[in-house]
């Protein structure tokens, strides 16, 4: 079987898989997760044997839309070290969460439904990463948004989880709409969709900086919007309405790094635009802090978590901003989707525990009756919070040296952010793992069943070693250069520094776990009021737009223009009737008229 | 493989079918149509392998060809009459009704077998290069069809209609042969290929009888593909003719004579001497079939006549391209368009057989409810409107995309202006059909049931139509 077949198998197995499910086995379950977890294992082989073989080059499939040489849509596989990596991710992680959800989804209604949801999401997924083109990116793009639409609103019978479910869509959409328009404006401007004829274009937009900026800045909406960065964030926490193996795998470690990887897909034309580039390290630096501060206020085990995914996102973001390697963002993306992937499904084993309770203050003291839960959240925790061994901090670590090297501004955002990581992951483990019992089912908490256990243990592998110099050289050393930059030795203090304040900070805050917490920022709680301020647009602003609309469309539109011209639209044809007489000498009269009228053209016109 | 023998193996195939016919007991005339559906089948996939022409020299060289386009639409009419015998089974209930029942069956086997005629006909009218050849295949086809369309016997509806076709018919024929006459007679020869060298050599004074010559010719296709203003027959005939002929008219005879069209326009389209005369007329036609067909279409409210219409209104479209033939585009645009047409077109006159069976009537009225009665019907004729009024995603749209292409790259900024108006206007009349089966109440609540043929129908036809609509390169490849 040649590497071009297996692409393709990777790439169509889950499609089928789900295909199959909805079709076929529909409601039994068995069938339903045996098919989702084989296609994922096929996905994780092929992806494998693709990485380990150096799959290279474009694997043509069809021509979707071929209207000669101006414009045409293949329909092809890229396989370059990017796609590879990315892949290895993608591949990698989906089994482990398809298998914890046997275990986590077992009680759960829609079962199967879930199963095929999953499968759509990795085949969207999988088109994402392999896409050699922006459109047929953008179609996955979609494609994933609709199955995150899909399993965000797995409980569709609960409001919150429907309106949680609505509002990300939507939100993606804003964001989408930038980036098919800069879809649009990069096809005006080279003619191509291809991956590499974008990134070749440089030289043609040598002359027009700001076409190429604006061109880039639209993509990169669509990055703000499916990355949740600031100020389209706020569908993110929200999807934790979502079941929490969806919220480990859509919303932390693969769906949301889409964004991330598609600046990295069009990192060499971006890098040429210093204006693009600026903007787009300026709004990850700043959803990084922002984020990183609503993490320390947040309840829900799963919020601290969404907030701080959006938080590492920006990170990414930041370093693809800063425009050194496509590899920088690529490598926290890569250590990020384990530590990341870990952590929410050691919170769903939580969850689990504690019978769908989510809010912090109700545990506490579970470090002793899910010890495997505690120590595998540890790696995750230890990983995110950026300690020494552990992958999360040779990774970010990295981004906030070639941040000083480039950006002294954006560099001390990004540091106040890493000292407030280990603040808000050191108050959630204090809280959670720590202290007494704060309620009835914490103190009948119970360690979840084998089949999530073993995933997590597996996670926390790659969670604490992804960072190590022998795997980063392995997975990007044909990524592009990782070369850390010589920064000052105080620089280095300063890393360290921050997180040492930021864990000691929360020791002596939240020692001995107290009942309640300790401080309460209100502005940091309830989210900076941007979702309330979104709510109040929409209502009054849009709102109001809608009923202006709605006046015009009534009295003039519909009354004057549709009405009036359907009238006369009608009369013409209840006119036009009339010559239907249904009278054979009549017919043979009106053709005798248009052959007069016919041929009197014919030979009158000169 | 010579492209003779597919028309060939289609005469022998009905002819030993006809044999068949006169041996076989009253009870099994449904096979008859199977048989021949498979046998057409057979054709259809011969046709797939490297058809050329007779070798040059040949006495049938100088009469039938076999280009990309030939070759496209002789599959087209293949498929089309598949489709037709296809339904002809569980049409036989209202047959029976409408013969005199001397003899139990009688008269069934014909309605099976005459449609593999008129195919071999519209076969070699699509090949034909030459004007006595088109005009015996063309006869060969349209007297099979007055048969046809008259064939409920004892149905004044169905015996008007026939009358009304025939007359009017043999009228168009005449003017036919009269302007293949002055053709000739001012040209010297009735070949399509040396027709252009032809008029290249006369002199000036003859261009006028040529013109006139052609202008017969004109009118005579016109009422082929029923652009205005020889449209008449078309809303009567089709709704007095049985369904499955109905649906066949609209489609195959319809495909033939635009290929007729296309062939004459392409030999005449450069030639300074008269091209600019014929573009005028072939715009205005375009321009005036339109608005009738769309126009007239909107107060109709029985179905068969609103498909009649509407199938005026595509006419229009389709001239609105072959008004654009210096494109290159022109032709593989009206292929697609035909494609998709079959599909629609098909798809809701099977659709409509099979309520107009269930409910006894054809107007719209009788689909009210339909999406409860019957989701699968409903969803099918809902696929169908969709693709005829040309929405996103179908085959109507991509066609009609393809021609307004080609008539703007071509100028025509007032045929392409006047086409977004009726298109507007195709929503309203289309979506009449769906009102009515989504917003109306049934008359009453029992399911339909569909025959297994005609869900197969269903399925095929609406498969292809979203098939078309999503991935339109293979078709367009076809023609290029």
């Amino acid at each position: 079987m040649n590497l071009s077949t297996v692409a393709w198998i990777t790439l169509l197995a889950p499609l089928g898989a789900a295909a199959l499910i909805l079709l076929v086995t529909r409601t039994n379950r068995a069938a339903a997760s045996g098919l989702a977890i084989l296609s994922a294992l096929i996905a994780l082989v092929g992806g494998w044997t693709l990485f380990l073989n150096h799959a290279e080059g474009i694997y043509q499939g069809f021509n979707w839309i071929d209207f000669g040489k101006d414009f045409s849509i293949p329909f092809a596989l890229a396989l370059d070290p990017l796609s590879r990596t990315m892949l290895v991710v993608v591949t990698t992680i989906s089994p482990l969460v398809f298998i914890y959800s046997l275990g986590y989804m077992k009680e759960e209604e829609g079962f199967w439904r879930f199963f095929a949801g999953l499968a759509i999401f990795l085949f969207s997924m999988l088109g994402i990463v392999l896409a050699n083109n922006l459109v047929m990116m953008f179609i996955f793009w979609e494609l994933v948004g609709v199955s995150s639409y899909i399993l965000i609103g797995h409980y569709y019978g609960k409001p919150s989880a429907a309106d949680a479910a609505k509002q990300a869509f939507l939100v993606n959409r804003i964001g989408d709409f930038g980036f098919m328009l800069g879809i649009l404006l990069f096809w005006v401007a080279t003619g191509t969709f291809d991956f590499s004829g974008v990134n070749d274009s440089a030289e043609l937009f040598k002359a027009h900086p700001t076409l190429l900026a604006v061109s880039c800045v639209l993509i990169f909406c669509g990055t703000v919007g499916k990355s949740a960065q600031f100020p389209l964030h706020v569908w993110l926490p929200n999807s934790m309405e979502g079941p929490t193996p969806v919220s480990s795998l859509l919303h932390a470690a693969t769906m949301v790094a889409a964004g991330v990887y598609l600046l990295a897909r069009i990192f060499p034309i971006l890098s040429a635009s210093p204006d693009a580039c600026e903007i787009v390290a300026w709004t990850g630096a700043i959803t990084a802090l922002g984020a990183g501060i609503l993490a320390t206020q947040q309840d829900d085990i799963k919020g601290i978590l969404a907030y701080s995914t959006i938080s590492q996102l920006g990170y990414m973001v930041t370093g693809a901003g800063l425009a050194i390697s496509a590899a920088l963002p690529m490598f926290h993306l890569f250590t990020h989707a384990f530590f990341k992937c870990l952590l929410f499904l050691t919170a769903g084993s939580v969850i689990l525990g504690m019978h769908h309770e989510q809010n912090i203050w109700e545990m506490g003291g579970l470090r002793k009756k899910m010890p495997v839960t505690f120590l595998t959240y540890l790696c995750g925790m230890l990983a995110l919070s950026g300690c020494f061994f552990f992958s999360g901090h040779y990774s970010k670590d990295l981004i906030m040296a070639c941040a000083w090297e480039h950006h002294r501004g954006i560099f001390w955002v990004v540091v106040i952010a890493a000292a407030l990581t280990p603040f808000y992951m050191t108050r959630q483990a204090l809280v959670v793992f720590f202290g007494k019992p704060r309620s009835e089912h914490a103190e009948h908490a119970h360690e979840s069943p084998l089949v999530m256990i073993v995933p997590l243990i597996l996670l926390a592998i790659p969670a604490v070693c992804a960072g190590y110099a022998p795997v980063e050289h392995y997975f990007f050393h044909s990524v592009g250069s990782l070369t850390e930059p010589e920064v000052p030795h105080f620089v280095e203090l300063v890393f360290g520094a921050a997180f040492v304040i930021g864990i000691l900070a929360a020791f002596v805050i939240y020692r001995g776990a107290p009942a309640k917490d300790p401080i309460r920022i209100p502005a940091f709680h309830n989210r900076f009021y941007i979702d309330d301020f979104y709510f109040w647009i929409v209502r009054v602003i849009q709102g109001g737009f809608a009923k202006l609309c709605s006046f015009i469309d009534r009295w003039f539109i519909d009354g004057i223009l549709v009405r009036g011209s359907a009238t006369v639209v009608w009369t013409i044809g209840f006119a036009l009737r009339f010559l239907q007489v249904g009278n054979i000498q009549a017919y043979a009269l009106f053709f005798a008229a248009g052959v007069v009228g016919l041929l009197y053209l014919l030979l009158t016109i000169h | 493989m010579n492209t003779l023998y597919l028309e060939i193996a289609v005469v022998v195939l009905g002819i030993i079918l006809l044999m068949v016919e006169s041996y076989s007991a009253s009870a099994n005339k449904a096979r008859l149509a199977w048989i021949g559906a498979i046998g057409l089948f057979g054709v259809l996939l011969l046709s797939f392998i490297p058809q050329h022409a007779p070798a040059p020299g040949s006495p049938a060289a100088a009469f039938i060809t076999s280009d990309l386009l030939s070759v496209f639409f002789v599959r087209l009419i293949l498929a089309a009459t598949i489709v037709f015998l296809l339904t002809v089974p569980s049409f036989f209930p209202a047959l029976r009704i409408s013969l005199p029942a001397e003899r139990e069956g009688g008269g069934l086997g014909e309605f099976a077998i005459l449609p593999i005629f008129v195919c071999a006909g519209l076969m070699w009218m699509v090949s034909a290069v030459d004007f006595i050849m088109i005009f015996v295949s063309l006869e060969l086809a349209t007297i099979t069809l007055y048969i046809l369309a008259t064939y409920l016997r004892q149905n004044t509806a169905s015996l008007e209609s026939g009358t009304k076709f025939l007359i009017l018919g043999a009228l168009s024929t005449g003017f036919i042969v009269y302007g293949i006459s002055w053709l000739f007679g001012t040209t010297g020869t009735t070949n399509l290929l040396a027709l252009p060298s032809a008029i290249a050599a006369l002199p000036e004074a003859a261009v006028t009888p040529l013109l006139f010559g052609i202008g017969m010719i004109l009118v005579a296709l016109s009422f082929k593909i029923s652009a205005f203003p020889f449209q008449f027959w078309v809303p009567d005939v089709y709704q007095g003719a049985p369904t499955p002929v109905t649906s066949y008219l609209s489609v195959a005879s319809k495909a033939a004579g635009f290929v007729v069209l296309i062939r004459l326009l392409g030999a005449l389209w450069a030639i300074p001497a008269v091209s600019h005369q014929i573009h005028a007329v072939i715009t205005l036609l375009a321009a005036l079939t339109l608005i009738f067909g769309n126009f007239a279409a909107i107060p109709q409210t029985n179905m068969k006549r609103l498909l009649g219409y509407s199938s005026v209104a595509h006419a229009g479209y389709l001239l609105m391209a072959v008004a654009s033939l210096s494109s290159k585009m022109a032709v593989p645009a009206i292929g697609f368009y035909f494609a998709g047409y079959l599909a629609m077109t098909m798809l809701s006159f099977v659709v409509l057989q099979v309520v107009s069976e269930a409910t006894g009537g054809d107007e719209i009225s009788r689909f009210n409810g339909l999406g409860r009665r019957s989701p699968l019907l409903a969803g099918a004729m809902l696929l169908a409107a969709a693709s005829l009024a040309g929405i996103p995603f179908t085959a109507g749209f991509i066609g009609k995309l393809l021609v307004f292409e080609v008539a703007l790259k071509q100028g025509h900024y007032g045929l392409v202006a006047l086409g977004c108006v009726t298109v507007a206007a195709g929503f309203y009349y289309y979506f009449k059909v769906i009102r009515a089966m989504y917003w109306q109440q049934p008359a009453e609540e029992t399911s339909i049931a569909v025959p297994g043929a005609l869900r197969f129908l269903i399925a095929v036809l609406g498969a292809a139509i979203i098939a078309f609509g999503v991935y339109p390169a293979p078709i367009l490849a076809a023609l290029r």
